[in-house]
C-alpha cells in the first residue's frame, strides 16, 4: 500500500494541509486497498489440482459441491475432479503412484493408509494450516481409533472425513407380518439372528421369494466389512502377534461357521442369488426381497429413490449387530481421509490443505446432504439440532462409537481377495470351512512374506 | 408300385424334408440370436422386471425413457466418441499397414522374406493379454498413459490382417504387375491402381473385423486409462453397472446402443464381406 | 541369381530355377534391387511396429520375470524365485489348469459346432443365407454386451433356468456352482465364436467342386460316407486352421470370465490372463505378472506346435 506523502519538502505544513493530507491518505488507503487486493489475487499464479474420490450418490456430489464453492472463492485454483467406483479407487491410485499419474490429492479409504504411508507416498499435513493449534489439538478432535490410522510419529498424514459403523437394517413391516415385534424381537445374538431370519424367509420350491437375511457377496470389500465384526466378536483376530494370519484358528472357524449358518443351517439366505445381481447391494433390502441387511448408514434419499412407500410409512429401522453374547454385538467401522500426494509440488500441497480446511469447515452442511453418514470429527456438528432430529440417529452413532476397525495392514488387497475367494468357496461350493480358511491364511502369509522382501 | 406314384412320393418326401429342414434351421438360428432379442426387449423394461421369475418377451409397459436416462447418468457421449476415435484409427491403421505388408510379402522376394513372414505370423502368439505388463511400461515410457495414442498404439496393426491381405494378394496374377512395371508404372501406382481394387473384398473383411476387435477392446483401455475423459464405452458400461442405483435394464439399453455401430458397418460392407469370405456361391 | 520378376512361386524354390538367359548386369541388377527395396519398405513399418509392441515387450517380459518390480522402486533381481513361487502357489496352479481346460474345451466345441452349423447351412434349405447372416450377427455383437446379457440369462432365476423348467430340471446355479461355472463360460464362448467359424467352414465347403460329390454318389456312397471320404479330407487344412485360431483365441480370453463370474466361485473360472492383470495391477507385482505371462506364452507356443505336428504327420500319411 503506497503511502501518499502528506507533503513534499518545501511546502509549508499547515494544520489544514496536514488534515487534507491525512484525508487524502485515508481515501487513498480506502480506495487502494481493494484495488490492490484484487491486483494481488490476480497476480497469484494459477494452480491446477487433480483430486480423486469414490462414487457414492450422496457423498461424492457433496464433496464436489464443496470443491466448486472453493474454486469460486479462490479463482486462481482449478480442480480436476474425478471419481471411481468404491472398489476400484485403491487400484487406480496404486497404478497412478506407480506411473507418476496419481492425483495431487484424493480421498483415501482408511484401509489403504498403511500401504501409502509405508511407501512414503503421502505428504504430512500442516495442522496449523488446517486450523488447529497443535498436533494434540488435532488428534484430540477425533476418536483415537479413527485418527490412529492417519498419524505416524507425531505427524498427520490424513484429515479424517467420514467414519461410520454398519447397522442391521430391518424391515419392520415384514417383522410384524410374521408375528415379531420389531422393537423387542430384533436379533441380539447369533442364535436369535438365525431363527428370526428363518422365520422371515419365504420360499417357493427352490426359489426364494424373500430372504430373511442377505450377505452381499459381489465384492471383496463387502466380504471384509461383513466378516470383520463376526471374527472379532467370536474372539478371533486377523493377524497374531507375530504377523501371521490367524483367521484359521479355532475362533476364526467358529466365526465363519456362524456366518455360514444363516444359509446352511437356517436356510434363510440364497448365496447364489447374491452374486452378479444388484450392484447396489442394499437393493434387495430396499425392494423388500430380504428382511434384514447389514449396511452402512442409508440416506433417506437412497430409500426414497427405490422404495417411496418404505420411506413414507417409515417401516424400517437400524439396529445393532448380533453378538456372541446377547446385546453385545459390535459393528464394523471404516472411514475416509483427505490426503495429499507427497510428490505434488509445494504450492499444490498448500492449496490442497486450504481446500481440505474449506471442505471440512461446514460439517452441518455435510450432514444435511449426506446424512446419516457420520463424520469422524467430534466438533462442529454433533450438537446441531439438524443432526439430532434425524430418525434413528442414535443407533447410527452408537454403531460408529462401538465398532471395530477393518484391519490396517499393508497386504490389505491380498487379504480381501483371499477372504472373498474363501467365502465363495465355503458358501457356493460347500467347501470345508477349516480347510478353506487354512488356504486363505496361507495365501495371506505368502503375500506378507513377498511384501517384506520388497 | 407304379413309377409315377413312387416318384411323387419321393418328391413329397423331399419337399417335406426341405420344410422340416427349414424349421429346424429356423429353430437353430433362434437359439443363437435369442440373447440379442432378449437384450433389446429388456432394454425397454422397467428395472424391477429384470429379476422376475418369468420373462416377459414383449414388454407390457414400454419404457423408452431407459435410453435417455441411461445416457445421462454417465458421460456416454464422451465415451462413445472415444471408442469411435480409437476404432476408426485402428481400422485405418490396419487397412493401410496390413495391405502394404501383405503386398510386400506376397509379391516381392527379398533376403529374409520367409523369416519376416514367420516372424509376423508368430506375433499371433503375442496378444496383448500376454504382453500386458511390458506393453504398459512401454506406453508409460512414451508418456502415453491417458491419451488416445496410448490406447490406439498397440492395437494399430494385427498380424491376422497381414495374413489375410497376403492371401488375398497372392491370388492376383503377377503378370498384371509385371506388365505395369514394364509400362513404366511406379510401385505406388501399381499398388493403388492394380492391387487395391482387386482385393476390396478382403479389405472389407479386414475393415469390419479390425473395427469390431478394437470396438470390443476392454483389457487394454482398462489398463491404460484412468481419467474419465478418455474412457471408452466399455469401461463406462462396466462402471455403470457397478454404480449405485443404476437399473440393469438401463445397462441393457447402453449395450443395445453399443451394438448398433458394428451392425451398421457390417450392413454397409455386407456384400463385399460375403465375397471376401468366398461365400458368393451360397444360394 | 534368380530374377525378381519371376512369376509367383513359393519362396525358396526360386533358387532351384536358373534364369532362361544370363542376367544382364548393370541396369537390370539395379532395377531388381530397387524392386527388392520397395518390397522391404512396404513391410518395414509393420516390422518396426511389431518390434516395438510385440517383440520388445516379450523380451522385456522375460527379463522382468526374473525380478521383483512394483514400479515405485527399481527392479530387484530375484533369479528364478518368481517361477518357484508360482509352482507352489495353489491359485496359479488352479488358474493354469482352468486355462488348459478352457482352451481344450472351447477349441474342440467351437470346431465341432462351427462345422455342424456350416453343414446345416450348406443344405438346399430355403432361407439358409438369411439364417447364416443372422447367426453371424452374434459374432459381431460387442463382447461386453455378450457377457452382460449372459450373466443375466444364467442367473438362478434367469431365462435359461426358466426354459429348462418344463423339462423337469430344477434350478441350476450356472455361475455359482463350481461344477457348472467353467462349462457355462465355455458355452458362452462357443456361442460367441462358432458363427465366425461357421462362415469360414462354409467358404471351404463351397469351394469343394460338385463333381467330387457326384462321382462319389455314382460310386454308391451315401451321405455319411460322402462326408467322411470327400468333405473331411478336403476340408482338413481348414479344420486345422480353425483349431489353431480358436486355440489362440481361447488362450487369451479375459473378458468372459472377468465379467460373467469374476473368476469365481473361488477360483473355478480364474484363467491366466485374469491372474496376470490382477497380479500386475491390483497387487503391483509386475515381475511376478511377467512370469505368468511367460507361462501363458509358452502354453500358446506349445499348443501351436503340437497342432502343426499333428497336421504335418497327417499330411504325410
Amino acid at each position: 500500500m503506497t503511502k501518499k506523502s502528506a507533503g513534499s519538502t518545501n511546502r509549508k505544513v499547515t494544520r489544514r494541509t496536514l488534515v487534507q493530507g491525512m484525508g487524502a491518505a485515508g481515501l487513498g488507503a480506502a480506495l487502494g486497498a481493494p484495488l490492490s487486493r484484487r491486483a494481488f489475487a490476480q497476480a497469484k499464479a494459477p494452480i491446477k489440482l487433480s483430486f480423486w474420490t469414490f462414487e457414492n450418490p450422496q457423498q461424492r456430489p457433496w464433496v464436489h459441491k464443496r470443491v466448486k464453492l472453493f474454486m469460486e472463492q479462490n479463482p486462481h485454483v482449478t480442480v480436476d475432479f474425478q471419481w471411481f467406483t468404491f472398489g476400484d479407487l485403491g487400484k487406480k491410485i496404486s497404478v497412478g503412484f506407480a506411473t507418476g499419474t496419481a492425483p495431487d490429492g484424493f480421498v483415501s479409504q482408511d484401509w489403504f493408509m498403511p500401504t501409502w504411508m509405508d511407501k512414503g507416498l503421502l505428504a504430512p499435513l500442516d495442522v496449523q494450516r488446517l486450523g488447529y493449534s497443535s498436533f494434540d489439538a488435532f488428534t484430540g478432535d477425533f476418536a483415537s481409533a479413527f485418527v490412529k490410522g492417519a498419524t505416524k510419529e507425531g505427524k498427520v498424514y490424513g484429515y479424517p472425513l467420514w467414519f461410520y459403523g454398519f447397522c442391521n437394517y430391518i424391515n419392520t413391516k415384514q417383522f410384524k407380518e410374521v408375528g415379531l415385534d420389531p422393537d423387542k424381537d430384533w436379533p441380539k445374538d447369533w442364535k436369535q439372528f438365525g431363527e428370526v431370519a428363518k422365520r422371515l424367509t419365504i420360499r417357493d420350491g427352490s426359489k426364494f421369494t424373500r430372504q430373511g437375511f442377505k450377505f452381499a457377496m459381489h465384492a471383496a470389500q463387502w466380504t471384509m466389512i461383513q466378516f470383520n465384526p463376526i471374527l472379532i466378536t467370536h474372539g478371533g483376530q486377523w493377524f497374531d502377534a507375530s504377523g501371521k494370519c490367524s483367521v484359521n484358528n479355532a475362533a476364526g472357524v467358529k466365526a465363519m461357521t456362524a456366518r455360514a449358518s444363516i444359509a446352511k443351517q437356517y436356510g434363510a439366505e440364497d448365496p447364489a442369488d447374491s452374486i452378479a445381481t444388484n450392484p447396489l447391494p442394499q437393493m434387495d433390502w430396499l425392494k423388500e426381497r430380504c428382511s434384514m441387511f447389514w449396511c452402512h448408514p442409508i440416506p433417506l434419499a437412497a430409500i426414497k429413490s427405490q422404495n417411496e412407500k418404505m420411506l413414507g410409512e417409515g417401516y424400517f429401522r437400524p439396529v445393532q449387530y448380533p453378538g456372541v453374547e446377547s446385546g453385545k454385538g459390535i459393528s464394523t467401522t471404516y472411514g475416509f481421509n483427505l490426503v495429499v500426494n507427497a510428490r505434488a509440488p509445494k504450492e499444490k500441497q498448500e492449496a490442497l490443505q486450504d481446500l481440505y480446511k474449506f471442505i471440512m469447515s461446514d460439517l452441518v452442511d455435510c450432514w444435511k446432504d449426506t446424512a446419516p453418514f457420520t463424520l469422524a470429527r467430534k466438533s462442529g456438528w454433533t450438537d446441531n439440532p439438524v443432526v439430532k432430529d434425524f430418525p434413528h440417529v442414535a443407533e447410527v452413532i452408537a454403531a460408529k462409537d462401538r465398532g471395530v476397525f477393518l484391519p490396517r495392514t499393508v497386504v490389505y488387497a491380498e487379504l480381501a481377495d483371499a477372504m472373498h475367494r474363501g467365502v465363495q468357496k465355503i458358501m457356493l461350493t460347500n467347501g470345508d470351512i477349516k480347510a478353506t480358511l487354512d488356504e486363505v491364511a496361507a495365501e495371506v502369509d505368502r503375500a506378507s512374506a513377498a511384501y517384506k522382501k520388497g | 408300385m407304379r413309377y409315377g406314384q413312387k416318384g411323387s412320393l419321393r418328391r413329397l418326401w423331399a419337399q417335406s424334408r426341405r420344410w422340416l429342414g427349414f424349421i429346424a434351421l429356423l429353430a437353430l438360428t433362434f437359439a443363437f440370436i435369442f440373447p440379442i432379442l432378449w437384450m433389446t426387449s429388456t432394454s425397454f423394461q422397467a428395472g424391477e422386471k429384470m429379476f422376475q421369475l418369468t420373462t416377459e418377451w414383449i414388454p407390457s409397459v414400454w419404457h423408452p425413457e431407459n435410453y435417455p436416462n441411461a445416457w445421462s447418468r454417465a458421460n456416454f457421449s464422451q465415451y462413445f466418441v472415444n471408442s469411435a476415435i480409437v476404432s476408426i484409427a485402428v481400422m485405418a491403421g490396419n487397412i493401410v499397414f496390413c495391405t502394404l505388408a501383405g503386398y510386400g510379402l506376397a509379391k516381392f522376394r527379398f533376403p529374409g522374406d520367409r523369416f519376416v513372414l514367420l516372424a509376423i505370423l508368430s506375433t499371433l502368439m503375442l496378444p496383448l493379454e500376454v504382453t500386458l505388463v511390458p506393453t504398459f511400461l512401454v506406453i508409460h515410457q512414451f508418456g502415453w498413459i491417458n491419451t488416445y495414442q496410448g490406447i490406439i498404439g498397440p492395437l494399430l496393426i494385427d498380424a491376422f490382417g497381414v495374413f489375410l491381405m497376403r492371401q488375398s494378394i497372392l491370388a492376383i496374377p503377377t503378370d498384371y504387375i509385371e506388365a505395369a512395371r514394364i509400362d513404366g508404372a511406379g510401385e505406388l501406382r501399381i499398388l493403388w491402381q492394380i492391387i487395391v481394387p482387386q482385393c476390396l473384398p478382403a479389405l472389407a473383411v479386414l475393415a469390419i473385423f479390425s473395427f469390431r476387435d478394437s470396438w470390443d477392446q476392454f483389457l487394454w483401455p482398462l489398463t491404460v486409462v484412468s481419467l474419465d475423459q478418455y474412457r471408452t464405452y466399455n469401461l463406462g458400461l462396466v462402471q455403470f453397472g457397478e454404480d449405485y442405483g443404476n437399473p440393469p435394464t438401463e445397462q441393457m439399453a447402453i449395450a443395445v446402443l453399443a451394438t448398433i455401430p458394428v451392425f451398421v458397418l457390417f450392413w454397409i460392407l455386407q456384400r463385399s464381406v460375403n465375397k471376401g469370405f468366398g461365400l458368393s456361391g451360397l444360394k | 541369381m534368380a530374377s525378381i520378376l519371376t512369376t509367383n512361386q513359393a519362396p525358396g524354390r526360386d533358387a532351384a530355377r536358373r534364369p532362361a538367359r544370363p542376367a544382364r548386369r548393370g541396369w537390370r541388377l539395379h532395377y531388381s534391387r530397387r524392386i527388392q527395396l520397395w518390397g522391404a519398405s512396404f513391410v518395414l513399418p509393420t516390422l518396426l511396429f511389431f518390434a516395438v509392441f510385440k517383440y520388445g515387450p516379450m523380451i522385456w517380459a522375460v527379463e522382468l520375470s526374473f525380478t521383483s518390480y512394483d514400479m515405485v522402486s527399481p527392479p530387484r533381481s530375484l533369479g528364478l524365485e518368481n517361477f518357484e513361487n508360482l509352482a507352489t502357489d495353489p491359485i496359479f496352479r488352479e488358474s493354469l489348469f482352468n486355462t488348459i481346460v478352457y482352451i481344450a474345451g472351447s477349441t474342440v466345441l467351437i470346431t465341432l459346432v462351427g462345422l455342424g452349423l456350416a453343414l446345416a447351412i450348406n443344405t438346399a434349405v430355403p432361407g439358409a443365407r438369411y439364417c447364416m447372416s443372422a447367426m453371424f450377427l452374434t459374432n459381431l455383437m460387442p463382447i461386453l454386451a455378450v457377457c452382460l446379457v449372459w450373466r443375466f440369462l444364467l442367473h438362478p432365476y434367469g431365462l435359461m433356468n426358466q426354459l429348462l423348467e418344463p423339462f423337469g430340471i430344477d434350478r441350476v446355479d450356472w455361475l455359482t456352482d463350481s461344477r457348472t461355472a467353467m462349462p457355462a463360460i465355455i458355452f458362452v464362448t462357443v456361442w460367441r465364436f462358432a458363427p465366425y467359424f461357421m462362415v469360414v467352414f462354409l467358404a471351404g465347403l463351397l469351394a469343394i467342386p460338385d463333381d467330387y460329390y457326384e462321382a462319389a454318389q455314382l460310386d454308391g456312397a451315401n451321405a455319411a460316407r460322402r462326408f467322411w471320404h470327400v468333405t473331411l479330407p478336403l476340408l482338413a487344412p481348414m479344420i486345422f486352421f480353425v483349431i489353431v485360431v480358436s486355440a489362440l483365441l481361447s488362450a487369451r480370453i479375459f473378458l468372459m470370465p472377468y465379467i460373467i463370474t469374476g473368476g469365481g466361485p473361488g477360483n473355478a473360472t480364474r484363467v491366466l490372463s485374469m491372474l496376470i492383470y490382477e497380479t500386475g495391477f491390483s497387487y503391483m507385482k509386475m515381475g511376478r505378472a511377467a512370469a505368468i505371462s511367460v507361462v501363458l506364452f509358452t502354453i500358446m507356443m506349445v499348443f501351436t506346435f503340437l497342432q502343426m505336428r499333428i497336421f504335418m504327420s497327417r499330411e504325410q500319411v
